[in-house]
């Protein structure tokens, strides 16, 4: 598959995600696993800790800085639950 | 203080006529409307446009549309109730269904935050203001970034409660939820508060340790930051210059948010609250070590037993409403498939660290312990006879759930065991708790675990925000059950404090775990909040009332009035009588 078949795709599955509702329940499964394991908690103490010493202090900036950091340290078994889900619709999507 | 009815949100981040944290004897500021005004770190962009009426109804309405379209949006797709679809916009650069729409609060655009596509719009159309519709963060094009402003934080608050309130389920009496009004001043109170001296709406002070006291200090202090409690006894609920009991924990609960809320921060020696409930409760007496958890419920019965109006059944002082919650005890027959329920009241919850072999459990964390706690068990042939089958003993299985969930969730871990064979000492379980910052705690209601198939899609009736709960408290405890010490951690609004009896620090809550390419090691950090964690309290974030009701606590205080007066009467004449009488015999 070329990149701007998989990207088409890509907005294909997430275009009908976002419409059934799917999405969102899925982000909500997603925030209380990342809840649980500790994951937004530590996020937010960097948040603060970032925070206390920039100037001039920007959200915008926090934000960019904590964005990787944020994605890498998704837990393992969080990150493949949330995918088996994901692949589960897409199957579904287009068996029909 | 804050209105009534309030949220809690409103209650823990303060309202905008927040003054500076430190106390300030002596000061006599005067109540303005608009303290923002010459605050620096305020956009000045929003301000501008604020000024001017029309300007302003312009963004706030667009505002107010945008969040409440997209709080219901959220709330329909984690309770479908017909198989239909999400609206679901697309963003104006690059067609792709938005996610996390921002939109722009001067035009029809909607785009994409990471591409950049929103921000591009802003400077491309010379608009001003862009807002996450999820959060409500407004973005300045001007100041390039975030901006922080009371109306936008206020109208957010008011919007998203306004949804919530709309889609809540539970009812009483056929009645919706009673819509939060924000506090308008009347006349008369404007009139009455023109003078008055404004204190800051946070108080804090350490608390002497006056003889192995520091299980009192760690409760005291979590009363302290309770924000319903806070609310209570700061609007004079129980004024203790007028209460006629003796020995009145209530009174003294009165004078310690006197003492907390007035102009010293030096420490605090709480005596007289010691000395009551030694007389109440002989058994906390003396100066040994108590149980910190002992003594939250003894002081709990002592407030609620001294509250004006409160009752044995059904009891609606400030300790049952804040703390009083329900659980079910779901025993279903394994051969009938009857189940037997039984409903019993609870003030807090203690969990278990071990499974029921006997084992460290292997994830601490409050989630787990919570999941432990509503599992179902099998009870053994000998401890359950059903009703309906009418056969002696059989397999049967039993269910915890919490029924109702209080406005205040209080935690017990239970660390000391108290071993029957082997060493007399009770041991200490060290094993390590993680406790969130926020919980859910909707997967541990009984109405949650009573959804099986095709309701369970639609999740537990909603809004999701009933469930929501706020870490405002921990209490810890270090070493051994006979020779250990308690602290404790409070947040005011978004800071936590450390607490060790007299002397407190503005302080993070430290984190129990590394997050280090995914796998979980403990702190190294010297304090680990998670091997100490021995209770902790949350709150509700937002407050949900019963409609049209007045609290009985209420009630009973007007009939008691009457009485007095009624009373009062009574006495006067039977005073007058007996000069008449006097007089009379004289003649």
């Amino acid at each position: 598959m070329s990149k701007s078949e998989i990207d088409t795709l890509y907005a294909e599955v997430q275009r009908r995600m976002i419409e059934n509702g799917e999405w969102d329940r899925i982000l909500h499964l997603l925030s209380s696993k990342l809840s649980e394991s500790g994951w937004t908690d530590e996020l937010l103490h960097r948040a603060k800790d970032n925070s206390g010493t920039m100037d001039p202090l920007s959200l915008r900036a926090i934000l960019q800085q904590l964005l990787s950091h944020a994605q890498t340290t998704v837990p393992l078994p969080v990150k493949r639950e949330i995918t088996i889900l994901i692949k589960q619709f897409v199957k579904e999507q287009f068996d029909k | 203080m804050s209105a009534s009815p309030d949220s809690t949100h409103a209650a823990l981040f303060g309202d905008e006529n927040t003054l500076s944290t430190e106390a300030h004897p002596g000061a006599t500021p005067s109540i303005s409307s608009d303290v923002s005004e010459n605050d620096t770190a305020r956009c000045s962009h929003i301000a501008s446009v604020f000024a001017d009426p029309s300007a302003k109804a312009g963004i706030t309405d667009k505002y107010r549309t945008v969040v409440a379209w997209y709080a219901q949006r959220t709330h329909d797709a984690l309770h479908p109730a017909k198989r239909r679809k999400i609206s679901s916009p697309t963003c104006n650069t690059c067609d792709q269904t938005l996610s996390r729409p921002f939109v722009c609060l001067h035009c029809s655009f909607a785009g994409c935050w990471l591409e950049g596509h929103i921000l591009n719009h802003l400077t491309e159309a010379g608009h001003a203001f862009s807002a996450d519709v999820k959060s409500g963060s407004v973005f300045c094009s001007e100041c390039d970034d975030f901006i922080f402003d009371d109306t936008i934080d206020d109208l957010y608050l008011a919007t998203v409660v306004s949804v919530e309130e709309r889609n809540t389920k539970f009812q009483v009496a056929d009645r919706g939820r009673e819509p939060y009004q924000p506090w308008v001043l009347s006349e008369e109170e404007s009139e009455a508060l023109k003078d008055a001296i404004t204190v800051p709406c946070q108080g804090r002070r350490g608390l002497l340790n006056l003889g192995q006291t520091c299980f009192l200090n760690v409760i005291l202090q979590s009363f302290i930051h309770n924000p319903l409690l806070r609310n209570y006894f700061l609007s004079d609920r129980h004024n203790s210059r007028l209460c006629k009991h003796s020995d009145c924990t209530c009174c003294e609960m009165d004078n310690l948010f006197t003492e907390i809320y007035s102009p010293t921060n030096t420490p605090y020696g709480p005596t007289s609250f010691l000395a009551t409930t030694w007389k109440v409760s002989a058994e906390m007496s003396g100066y040994a070590q108590q149980d910190a958890h002992e003594f939250f419920i003894a002081a709990l019965n002592q407030i609620h037993g001294t509250c004006r109006g409160s009752t044995n059944i059904s009891c609606n002082c400030i300790i049952h409403q804040t703390f009083a919650g329900q659980f079910q005890s779901d025993v279903t027959c394994e051969k009938c498939g009857n189940v037997t329920s039984t409903i019993d009241p609870m003030l807090d919850i203690s969990l278990e660290l071990r499974t029921k072999s006997g084992e460290a459990a292997g994830d601490n964390t409050l989630a787990s312990c919570l999941r432990r706690y509503t599992k179902a068990e099998k009870l053994g042939a000998r401890e359950y006879s059903c009703s309906k089958c009418t056969k002696a003993s059989h397999e049967a299985v039993k269910r915890l759930s919490i029924r109702r969930l209080p406005p205040v969730l209080s935690f017990q871990f239970k660390r000391f065991e108290h071993k029957t064979s082997g060493k007399a000492a009770p041991q200490k379980i060290d094993a390590p708790i993680r406790i969130p910052v926020t919980i859910n705690m909707a997967p541990y209601t009984t109405l949650a675990m009573s959804m099986t198939g095709k309701d369970a899609e639609a999740g537990v009736p909603g809004p999701d925000a009933m469930y929501e709960y706020d870490l405002f408290a921990v209490i810890n405890h270090e070493g051994q059950m006979d020779n250990g010490h308690y602290t404790n951690f409070a947040r005011f609004q978004d800071e936590w404090y450390r607490f060790d009896d007299d002397k407190y620090a503005l302080d993070c809550l430290p984190l129990p775990y590394d997050l280090t390419f995914g796998r979980v090691t403990p702190s190294t950090l010297g304090d680990c909040l998670a091997s100490n964690a021995y209770m902790c309290f949350y709150v509700k974030r937002h407050l949900d009332y019963k409609p049209y009701m007045k609290p009985t606590y209420r009630l009973a205080r007007e009939n008691d009035i009457v009485r007095e007066q009624a009373m009062e009467r009574e006495k006067e004449a039977a005073r007058m009588k007996e000069v008449e009488d006097t007089l009379m015999a004289m003649v």
